[in-house]
């Protein structure tokens, strides 16, 4: 797979420095890059400082809860090139810790918190793991697989009576809810 | 009748169609207000995730009486596409008491300015005076705030004694959860002036 790929040579250059890659365009301007979880600061360093991958767009976060990973996907861009390259580690999810690479790319910092707080992971080295934007939350990281959102909203709110006008026009002429959610959830 | 739209959520949207040309919403005598402290209405346009509800509350309690809500969109009245959701609270009334909802996805001018006009009608006829049910039931309200943002939530407004400065208190401005403020709540102080001149710093005595 790896062979049939064409890279721009500052691209190839860095990728043969590791072993264990597969790499694969996902669209034209977008590489897939799959790595041990050690190798991912070495190559981030080197994308952005032999490669010109210098902005880091985004750090996304999957919860693989029946492998028990963690999915980091760091997506950084090369304005030069006009290329995106995300490079996709697994960690283990317990007990969930990775290092920060806010030393190489400060964005990094913000993403790292907002991740901390949506999946519990833990950033070493990362400024701030603080909580963002949930400030009054308490409860386990609502974004991990097992989270049961709806258990929580039913445990914590309550619900009033909703009965508009046209529902009840429609009631009297004999018709009303045919198909509730409750009859179509999975 | 001059409105604080405090945007939260998608509603806003429909708000300035409403107050500009097509609509025109002041001939009608509605128009926006900058400070909640001139305002009459509070406008909530959408949802409200649990960090704007505590701005929404403490803005709530900085406008004077009488004061109005009103929710606007569907997540106000009981979060609406947000329901499942653990960030948003549902029941705005909950939190604070709504004198008017004006449901829809969102509710276009036309609504907003139709129930401006039953809130007009219900001031006028003396049905909405649902800012003292605040005063009244202020340990229900607080019940639910500590709910949400723990026992050590406080605002700097000291709603008790308003209420008793105003003879609102009824038999639920005090209560459990108005027990548990007391515990914790720190008196407001003025914040400490000081000039300083070329480095140096003058204390100025108060």
């Amino acid at each position: 797979m790896n062979e049939e790929v064409a890279l721009t040579p500052t691209l190839k250059a860095v990728l043969s420095e590791f072993d264990g890659l597969r790499y694969r365009y996902t669209s034209a301007r977008r590489l897939r890059v799959d790595l041990p979880s050690d190798a991912l600061p070495a190559m981030l360093e080197l994308l952005q400082g032999r490669a010109g991958y210098a902005h880091l767009s985004a750090i996304s976060c999957v919860d693989w809860p029946d492998d028990g990973d963690f999915e980091l996907v760091y997506h950084v861009w090369s304005y030069t090139h006009q290329n995106l390259v995300s490079a996709h580690i697994r960690i283990p999810r317990d007990p969930g810790v990775y290092l920060s690479v806010y030393d190489l790319y400060q964005p990094a910092g913000f993403f790292e918190r907002d991740i901390h707080e949506m999946f519990g992971v833990y950033f070493e080295g990362s400024p701030d793991m603080e909580k963002f934007i949930l400030t009054e939350w308490d409860g386990p990281p609502p974004m991990r697989k097992e989270f049961d959102s709806e258990g929580f909203v039913n445990d914590h709110f309550t619900w009033q009576e909703y009965r508009p006008e046209w529902l009840e026009e429609i009631e009297e002429q004999g018709g009303g809810i045919t198909t509730r959610p409750e009859d179509i959830r999975l | 009748m001059f409105m604080l739209h405090y945007c939260t959520g998608c509603g806003a949207i429909e708000l300035p169609p409403a107050m500009t040309s097509r609509f025109d919403m002041e001939r009608l005598g509605i128009q926006p207000m900058v400070t909640p402290r001139q305002a009459d209405i509070l406008l909530i346009t959408g949802y409200v995730s649990i960090k704007t509800l505590k701005r929404v509350i403490l803005t709530y309690e900085q406008m004077s009486s009488p004061k109005y809500v009103i929710g606007i969109c569907s997540c106000t009245v009981n979060g609406g596409m947000y329901w499942q959701s653990y960030a948003t609270a549902k029941k705005l009334s909950d939190y604070m008491p709504v004198d008017l909802y004006i449901a829809g996805c969102m509710p276009r001018p036309e609504a907003v300015i139709s129930g401006m006009r039953t809130l007009m009608e219900n001031i006028r006829t003396g049905k909405a005076d649902n800012w003292k049910d605040y005063y009244q039931r202020y340990d229900h309200y607080l019940g639910n705030q500590q709910g949400l943002f723990g026992e050590k939530w406080q605002t700097p407004t000291d709603v008790i004694a308003e209420a008793d400065h105003y003879g609102l208190s009824g038999p639920g401005t005090r209560g459990e959860h108005t027990e548990l403020l007391l515990q914790h709540q720190k008196p407001l102080e003025a914040l400490e002036m000081r000039l300083g001149l070329s480095g140096k710093t003058v204390e100025v005595e108060s």
